[in-house]
Order: structure tokens, then C-alpha cells, then sequence
């Protein structure tokens, strides 16, 4: 019998007055999926989810959940008493001054949960969150990943059959996101819950079950997620190429990713010869090196869906070259020169003796889980904030003492956006033209300039509120460039932009700094965005802890923990299990592929195919993967923690 | 010999008019964007109208000092000549006379539901006693005194009236039998200056229009500085090369600007227009002090803003400030029947030294000498507020 659905949509549609947010869906969830929503800001995934969980009506086509067409509020009475909602937003349904406990038994009253039930799934649920020493801490002080589980908690107080979750690791960082999703896993499969769940971030998506790519109010394509990659028919190839190879291969290929001499081409092609002799007809055999053929990931075939629907509004942007490339004396040429850089507020000390340098030319990429200290070393470095100790050079000016004159040497992206949106973009231009003190003619010229870097021509007389996000983001890249700085400060520029709009933001950035010389400092939660800087430091409880370039950081890490293994399998707990019991006592599950970190990768592959056989688990399919930048974040942050445990439990002995 | 030194001077002072000339166009992008920004929020686009028209117009039509119909029921228990002739008196415009049941408790229940302001009980034999004279006749007027305002005006127009219906009933006859010259009489002679006939109307629009300056120029720039403060927006301004008093001054400038053209309407269009209030005084002085008012309203503004963190709490701050900056003014009541520990505070509310130049300006044609010391006392404060308020935006940031 075919597995039942839990929600049903059909030609599903949901206006807001003029506005269509979501048109024409048909997707079906069934009993146990974990499925996902995937789309960037914007793209009609919290009205879907909000639809679902009864809470917001539409306009057109039918919707069912545990089989009850939700047409009336009446109907949707006692659909809600079964699901769980976790709106969207960093602990916005939570109550800030109210303990965490506190919390929990609200919800269990609203509720109706029993006392004694309540009790013992609320101990059960603090234990596995891992939550438990915090009962008694106001949810306010409590950092993002853990508002996050408390959120989750809260949403499963009542023994739920279907949860729904908009967006739950939006603004979290990699390694609180990689513990929400084990969290939210061993929950599916412990209680046989079915779980919708939202996010922007799509290297997340080899996480569900199924899931649906959606752009504009649209789904663009839904299934499982390796199938996804399949059903595209296309291939990714890999190659390190010279510089006139890349610019022939940007001329031919419409989706190229280039860093340094490396290339990834996205080719429409079926087969891996084929693909390949594809590419080698661009280029001269002779100049590719170390090639190779992939399927494409996720991301890679949104980008595609993407493009064939509005292709990029704005060529490659190149810089007019109004910057003079004259060096700033000082400093050894360095942009930024910050030395032992401390803030404390109060009795916390969010920055701890930063230390690090940035060249002109360079984008150096700062990353750190949330309340690392990221945006406070941003901060100070504007000059927004003092610091209470320590050097911050930019541009070859101390911020403490330079005032007003070195501001006009720095540009500043702040984490929100900080455009006024009551102000049509030609406005907000011209606000920041005049703030800089342009003159008029030149004022003038700088905006025909970032409306061309930001592809936004035709756009001048749009209320900025009403832009998509990757635009937004665009223009107020462009603001902060008005006066050309030397040194560029963006804090998670990207969060909430869809991948086309990432890599058309990127593109600016990249000719920004290599042709221009411009240093940029940006942070990310994106670890995609993190390979691609020339440079990372590694922020941890407001201290550097490494520093260097991301391929020196992978290097670092493989030659500590060895080749990253991943196993693929349709029965991934079965795998995990088998492979534990074998002594890989590290295996970690991520979606439906378990990763293996050993430093004999030959051994260790022989000792998993036994294992697999054994278990009757010879389908499996086994890969040598390369490692990525969220493997070294998180497996470095994790470890620093686990030290910072040990050092914090050994001082109070 | 003086030509080399002239030079450099002269290249000087080109440095100083251009760095002027940036300051100013950096000041200029901030005051275009509030415009900007307050045309496209219609609800505070549709108060600030609100204020400056409807509101005025309002309160030219609000009741104040004059006794107007006031429901007055009378019980006449001596049926007498007499007692017809005094209810004759009491009637329109100031009373609206109704018959009452002689009844205690029907009595208690009109004055309990507020169906009548006051009850006069004539008793019997009222006429007899009155002609006799031999000692004065007794009237009872009971008043709901809930409203001691309207109480206060009850009791004096029906003493008037009644006062003087009594020295018509003083019949010549027994006048001339007790002094050939006739009674010991006093003429008082008024003679009203600035509004010759008393018209309300004069005082309470501008009082109105006062209270509304004050309103606007807090709220305005206190809300516009906010708004950016929740948004985010700040941080972006703070990286700029804009000092925070650019940023203050943006602001200031801006609603201040707003301020003028609403006072300007108020007064040119809805009261000196539509409700001829007169416009004694010079209109660039006026306007000149308006300007400044709302320059020390707007330092207080920002002062508030700083303590706000959303647009809410903003509200409730700026609410706070201008109730005691209104009821300290002396707009609405009289200052030397405060106590003394208040009229010490009073001098810290703006709005009180705005109210004499104000009034100085448009009722009595007051010239600039004339406000000079309020003017002079009111920059004063205004200038604490600012200093004061920019300090604070500064510091909350670190």
C-alpha cells in the first residue's frame, strides 16, 4: 500500500492584495518524510507552512492535512491540535524574560498537556536538546543555536505527529546548525513524526528526505534530493585552467564558477565523456589540468532552474577604474592591522586580543559561530564602537584617533539591511552620495556607476522595500562603494539571498578586490562563500584561533584527522550503526550520506565494505569526497569547545 | 609687502568656505531624505495635517468660558407673579429652563444622570417675603459641581442675573422715601485691550495651535531618529563620515521646517482665514520665534529619542514631556495661582516663555524688544536640550 499523505496540496495559490506569494503548488508530504522547502527570502515558503499549519488562509486550490480539507477555520480546529508551528525568526515565539522552564510549561499548558506527561517529556526533551543546565536561564541570555532548540522543544511539548518549521537555522551558525538537524533527525526517528521544514541555506538539503525547490512563489522542481542532482542531467567539470582558458570558457559556459586558476563549468550534458570533450573543444587539451567530472550538487542545479527562468540581468561587471591604485603609505601596505584588539562589555569580554592583517586586493573572510565576536571586531574597526584595548589600523589611520576624515576610506555593510525602504533607489543613492559630501557631477557619475556594478538599471524609481533580496543586497553594496573605499567591511552580506543573487554578488566582490584592490573583510555563515575568500581566520569565544587561506586550513585538517569518506545508502541509520559497531566511532550521519574522517583511507575502505557486506548492506555506495569548508569549520569549533569544557571544568578544580 | 601674506589667507579661506559647503550638502542629503521619508508615512503625514487644520478648527468650536443653554430646572412653589417674572430671566442663550416635578427623588435622579446642570426651587411665599422687605427673600439653586468649570459659570451668571433683576424690582417709591438722591451707586467702566469683545475663539485656537507646535516639534524629530535606531538604519550613518551633530542637525532642520509650514497654514489659512483671528504683530518675527520654539522642542526630542528604543516607547516618553511642558506653561491656566515650588519648574518648560511671545505677537502687535527676555530665555533652554541631546546620542552608542 502506498505510504499515506500527511499534507496534500493542489493548485495551491495565496495572494496578499496584488501580490502573489505563492501560485500553483502541488506537493504532497507523507507520513514520517522529512521534507523540505528550500527558496531565499521572499520566495513563498513561510505562507505555504503558515497555510499548513492552519494559520493563514488562501485564495485557490485545495489543501489537506491528516486528510481534512483545511477550508474553514472550523476545519483547521483540530488539524492544529495534532501539529506542531515554529514561526520564523531567532526565538520570536518564545518569551524573552521567562526561564527556559518556564517557557516549556507555558506551552504545555496552552496546550493542555497533563502534569505527569508533562514532567517526563520535558526532562527528555532538555536531556537530548542537551539543555538541561540551562533550565533556569532566561531564554534572552541563552545564544541562537540554543533559542533555537528551546524553540523546537516548545514545538514538541504536546506529542505532535507533524511538525512544521519555518526557517529554523536561519542565522545560526554551521556547527548549532549541524547539532539542530542530528536534534531534529533523531526526533523524526524516535517518534515517528513528519516534519516540514524551510530553509535558505541549500547545502542543507542532502538533510531531507524530499524537498522542493522554490523560487517566486513557484516550485521549480521537488523530489528526493539526490535524484534531484540526477534528473538534471548535467555535469559539473573540474579543472585548473590559465586565465585566457577561464575567459574562453566564461564566453562559452553561462554557469562558471572561477577562484585563483580553478574552474567549476556547469555542462548540459548526460554523460562524463561526453561532458568533458565538451569542455576540452573550448580549450586546449593541453592547458586543463587536473580535471575531472562530478555530478552537479543541489545548489548547482537551482542556479541552472534559476537561470533558465530570468537570465542574469547584468553582464560581469568591471570597475571603471575611478580608484586610484596609489598604495597607503604605512603599515607595510596593509589594509587593515588589528593587534590585540580587545572589547569588553561589562563583565564579558566579546573580542579577546585579535590579531590579523588584510592586504589591499584581498577578500579575507571571518568566521566563527554566532557570539564569536565577528561583528563586535567589524565594529570596532568602523569605528562604531571603541575598543577597550589593543590596535585597529585601517587604511593606515588608527579608528581611535583618525575621526571623521578616515570614514571616508571605509565602506560598511552592516549584518541588516540598512537601506531606508521607504526610499526608492535612486533616493537611497542619492542620500549617500550626499552624506559622503560628493559634488554634484560627481555624485551623478557614481550612480550611473553602482547602478551598473548592481545590475539595477531600469530599477532608479523602485521603493527599495520592494526589491528582491539579491537586489537589495546589490544596492546596498552599492552605497557602501558610493565613495569608492579602499577597505570594505560586509557582515553576512548574503544571509537570505538565493544562490544566483550569491554568485552575481560574489562576481562584484571578486572584481572589486583582484582588479582593483580593494580589501574586503566580510563574514559568513555560508561555508560555500568561506572557499571562495583568498583568506579566513577562525573566530572562537572572541579569540583567532586560526588563520590562514582556506586551502591551507583543509590541508591543516586533513593532515590531522585524514580523507573524508562518505558512504551513500537508501538505509543511512542502518549504515551508521553497522559502521559504529565496526570501531568508526566518529562516523556522523549528514542527510542520507555517513562521513568517515581516517587517515588509511585504504584500510579503512576495505573494513567498511565488510562492515556494509555484513549487514546485508552491499548497495551502499562508497566515495572518496573531498573535504569542505564546513567539514574543517565544524569539526575545528566542536573540538575547541570540548577543550574549552575540559579547561573551564580543570580551573574550577 | 602685504601681497604674499594675502595669498595664503585668501587660499584659506577657500578651504573653509568649501569644508562649509560640504558640511552643509552632507546636512542637505539628510534633511531631503526625512522629507522624503515623513511624505511616505501617511500615518504621521495624515497627524501632522490633522493637527495643524482639523484640530484648530475644533477647538474654535470647544466650549470654554461662555455659559451656553445650560439645562436649568426650576421648581416654583409660590405660583407668584414674581417668581415667573425671575424664570423669564434665566433663559437663552445661557439657560435652557425646563419645569421640574416638585419631587425630591425625581430631583436627584435629572441631577444624578447629568439631564440637568442645576435646579432652582422657588419657595412659597418668595413674592410676599420680597415685597415686605423685610429681610431677603430665599432662593435655593443646586448645582452638579462634578464639572467645577461649568459649576463655577452657573453659579456666577445666575447670581448676575438674579443681582440685577433684583435692583429692577427695588421699586423708585420706597428708593426715594429713604434718600432724596437715590441709593449710593458704583459705574464700573471695562474697557477690554487686544480682543475688545472677549472672544473666546481668539484664545482657545491659539492656545491650541501652541499646544500642537509643541507636540509636533517633539514628536517629529524624536520619531524620525528612532525609526532609524529600530531599523538599523543608524549604524549606517554612524560609519559615514556624518558627525552625530550632522545627523542631529539633519533632523532638526528638517521638522522644524515641517513645523513652520503647519503653523503657517494653521494661522494663515484656518485661523486668521476661515476664523478671523487677528495677525497683529510682524510675520517674520512670527515665524522667526516659531522657528526657534520648535528648535528647543526638537533638542528635547532628541533627548527622548535616546531613551527610547522603538517607536512605542517613543510615543509614551514624548507623551510624558509634553503634558507637564502644557500644564506648566500657563496656556490653559494662570501661573500665580500655582504653588511656589511650581512656578520655580515652570521656567524649565518652553512653551512657557513661547506663550507671552506668542500672544505678545499676534494679539497685541508686540515688536521684537518687547519678547526680547522670554525670546532670550527660551534659546537658553533650548540650547541645554540640544547640547544635552547630542551628548546622549553620542554616547549611547558605545
Amino acid at each position: 500500500m502506498e505510504n499515506p499523505a500527511l499534507i496534500e496540496l493542489s493548485g495551491f495559490s495565496k495572494r496578499y492584495g496584488k501580490t502573489v506569494a505563492v501560485h500553483d503548488i502541488t506537493l504532497r508530504v507523507e507520513r514520517g518524510q522529512l521534507f523540505g522547502l528550500i527558496g531565499a527570502d521572499g520566495a513563498g515558503k513561510s505562507s505555504l507552512m503558515k497555510a499548513v499549519a492552519g494559520v493563514l488562509a488562501f485564495e485557490e486550490g485545495s489543501l489537506r492535512v491528516f486528510g481534512t480539507e483545511l477550508n474553514s477555520e472550523r476545519a483547521a480546529e483540530p488539524v492544529k491540535a495534532r501539529l506542531g508551528f515554529m514561526p520564523q525568526g531567532l526565538g520570536l515565539n518564545l518569551y524573552p524574560d521567562l526561564t527556559v522552564e518556564e517557557n516549556i510549561n507555558f506551552f504545555a499548558r496552552l496546550r493542555l498537556v497533563a502534569p505527569a506527561a508533562l514532567r517526563t517529556r520535558k526532562e527528555a526533551l532538555l536531556a537530548m536538546t542537551r539543555l538541561t543546565p540551562f533550565r533556569d536561564r532566561a531564554m534572552k541570555y541563552l545564544s541562537g543555536g540554543m533559542k533555537q532548540k528551546l524553540g523546537l522543544i516548545c514545538t514538541l511539548i504536546h506529542t505532535p505527529e507533524l511538525i512544521v518549521l519555518d526557517e529554523p537555522t536561519t542565522g545560526v551558525d554551521p556547527v548549532s546548525r549541524r547539532d539542530f538537524w542530528l536534534i531534529l533527525t533523531q526526533l523524526i526517528q524516535q517518534e515517528g513524526l513528519t516534519a516540514l521544514v524551510s530553509t535558505a541555506y541549500l547545502d542543507e538539503a542532502s538533510r531531507f528526505d524530499a524537498l522542493a525547490l522554490m523560487h517566486n512563489g513557484r516550485v521549480l522542481a521537488q523530489g528526493e534530493p539526490d535524484s534531484l542532482s540526477q534528473r538534471a542531467g548535467a555535469r559539473i567539470v573540474r579543472l585548473h585552467a590559465d586565465r585566457s582558458a577561464l575567459t574562453a570558457l566564461a564566453t562559452h559556459f553561462a554557469q562558471l564558477e572561477t577562484h585563483d586558476d580553478e574552474a567549476r563549468v556547469y555542462v548540459e550534458c548526460d554523460d562524463d565523456l561526453q561532458a568533458q570533450q565538451q569542455v576540452l573543444e573550448v580549450i586546449a587539451p593541453s592547458s586543463a589540468q587536473s580535471l575531472s567530472v562530478h555530478l552537479p550538487e543541489l545548489e548547482d542545479v537551482f542556479v541552472a532552474l534559476l537561470r533558465s527562468l530570468e537570465p542574469l540581468s547584468a553582464s560581469t561587471p568591471h570597475w571603471t577604474g575611478i580608484v586610484e591604485h596609489a598604495p597607503v603609505s604605512g603599515d607595510n601596505g596593509h589594509a587593515i592591522y588589528a593587534a590585540k584588539l580587545t572589547r569588553d562589555f561589562g563583565d564579558f569580554r566579546a573580542v579577546d586580543e585579535a590579531s590579523f592583517t588584510v592586504n589591499y586586493g584581498e577578500i579575507f573572510g571571518l568566521l566563527g559561530a554566532n557570539g564569536a565576536g565577528k561583528t563586535t571586531v567589524i565594529k570596532m574597526l568602523t569605528g562604531i564602537v571603541p575598543p577597550s584595548a589593543g590596535i585597529g589600523r585601517v587604511a593606515g589611520a588608527d579608528m581611535r584617533h583618525a575621526g571623521q576624515a578616515i570614514k571616508e576610506r571605509v565602506g560598511y555593510m552592516s549584518q541588516a539591511f540598512s537601506l531606508y525602504t521607504d526610499l526608492t533607489v535612486k533616493e537611497n543613492l542619492l542620500l549617500f552620495a550626499g552624506v559622503y559630501g560628493l559634488e554634484p557631477p560627481l555624485a551623478e557619475e557614481r550612480m550611473r556607476w553602482v547602478i551598473k556594478l548592481g545590475g539595477l538599471q531600469g530599477l532608479e524609481r523602485t521603493a527599495t522595500g520592494s526589491l528582491p533580496m539579491g537586489l537589495r543586497q546589490r544596492l546596498a553594496l552599492g552605497c557602501a562603494l558610493i565613495h569608492q573605499p579602499r577597505v570594505l567591511f560586509l557582515d553576512e552580506p548574503t544571509s537570505g539571498v538565493d544562490p544566483m543573487g550569491r554568485r552575481h554578488f560574489w562576481d562584484i566582490l571578486r572584481t572589486l578586490a583582484h582588479d582593483d584592490g580593494v580589501a574586503i573583510l566580510l563574514t559568513t555563515h555560508y561555508m560555500r562563500e568561506a572557499d571562495q575568500c583568498d583568506h579566513l581566520a577562525l573566530m572562537f569565544d572572541g579569540r583567532v584561533v586560526a588563520d590562514a587561506t582556506p586551502a591551507q586550513m583543509k590541508a591543516d585538517f586533513s593532515a590531522e584527522h585524514g580523507q573524508l569518506l562518505e558512504v551513500r545508502s537508501t538505509n543511512p541509520q542502518q549504515v551508521l550503526s553497522a559502521l559504529q559497531a565496526a570501531g568508526f566511532a566518529q562516523a556522523i550521519q549528514h542527510g542520507h550520506h555517513i562521513h568517515v574522517m581516517t587517515h588509511e583511507p585504504d584500510t579503512a575502505v576495505l573494513r567498511i565494505r565488510a562492515a556494509l557486506a555484513a549487514h546485508g548492506l552491499a548497495d551502499a555506495q562508497l566515495v572518496a569526497q573531498a573535504l569542505t569548508m564546513e567539514d574543517v569549520f565544524v569539526q575545528r569549533v566542536l573540538a575547541l569547545e570540548s577543550s574549552h569544557r575540559h579547561a573551564r571544568a580543570r580551573s574550577r578544580v | 609687502m602685504l601681497r604674499p601674506s594675502f595669498k595664503p589667507t585668501m587660499r584659506k579661506l577657500a578651504l573653509v568656505a568649501a569644508a562649509y559647503r560640504r558640511w552643509g550638502r552632507q546636512v542637505m542629503a539628510i534633511i531631503v531624505k526625512e522629507w522624503r521619508q515623513l511624505l511616505r508615512d501617511r500615518a504621521l503625514l495624515s497627524f501632522v495635517i490633522f493637527i495643524f487644520s482639523l484640530d484648530i478648527l475644533l477647538a474654535a468650536g470647544a466650549p470654554g468660558f461662555d455659559l451656553h443653554m445650560a439645562r436649568l430646572g426650576v421648581i416654583d412653589r409660590d405660583h407668584s407673579l414674581a417668581a415667573r417674572d425671575l424664570i423669564y430671566r434665566l433663559r437663552a442663550p445661557y439657560f435652557d429652563v425646563r419645569a421640574v416635578v416638585d419631587d425630591a427623588l425625581v430631583l436627584e435622579r435629572l441631577l444624578e444622570r447629568g439631564q440637568l446642570r442645576a435646579v432652582l426651587i422657588i419657595p412659597h411665599g418668595f413674592e410676599r417675603t420680597l415685597v415686605q422687605a423685610r429681610q431677603p427673600a430665599d432662593l435655593q439653586l443646586v448645582i452638579d459641581a462634578s464639572n467645577s468649570n461649568l459649576a463655577y459659570l452657573v453659579t456666577s451668571y445666575s447670581e448676575r442675573i438674579i443681582g440685577q433683576w433684583t435692583a429692577t424690582r427695588q421699586s423708585p417709591v420706597a428708593v426715594a422715601t429713604l434718600r432724596p438722591g437715590g441709593l449710593p451707586q458704583v459705574r464700573l467702566q471695562i474697557h477690554t485691550r487686544f480682543n475688545a469683545d472677549l472672544r473666546e475663539l481668539w484664545f482657545s485656537t491659539i492656545s491650541e495651535l501652541l499646544t500642537m507646535i509643541t507636540v509636533a516639534s517633539i514628536l517629529l524629530p524624536a520619531a524620525a531618529l528612532t525609526r532609524e535606531k529600530e531599523r538599523g538604519t543608524i549604524e549606517q550613518l554612524l560609519v559615514s563620515p556624518l558627525t552625530p551633530l550632522q545627523i542631529v542637525s539633519g533632523k532638526i532642520i528638517a521638522m522644524v521646517v515641517v513645523t513652520l509650514l503647519g503653523s503657517a497654514v494653521a494661522i494663515g489659512v484656518v485661523m486668521h482665514g476661515l476664523l478671523d483671528v487677528p495677525f497683529r504683530g510682524q510675520v517674520v518675527l512670527f515665524f522667526a520665534m516659531v522657528a526657534l520654539y520648535a528648535m528647543t522642542c526638537a533638542g528635547l526630542g532628541i533627548l527622548a529619542a535616546t531613551f527610547a528604543r522603538n517607536s512605542g516607547q517613543v510615543g509614551l516618553i514624548v507623551l510624558l514631556l509634553v503634558m507637564p511642558i502644557i500644564l506648566l506653561s500657563g496656556t490653559w491656566n494662570y501661573i500665580e495661582s500655582m504653588p511656589n515650588w511650581l512656578q520655580v519648574l515652570i521656567e524649565l518648560s518652553p512653551l512657557h516663555h513661547f506663550v507671552p511671545i506668542t500672544y505678545g505677537i499676534l494679539l497685541k502687535g508686540a515688536d521684537a524688544a518687547a519678547i526680547a527676555l522670554p525670546a532670550v530665555k527660551m534659546t537658553l533652554l533650548g540650547a541645554g536640550f540640544l547640547v544635552l541631546g547630542v551628548a546622549r546620542f553620542k554616547r549611547q552608542f558605545r
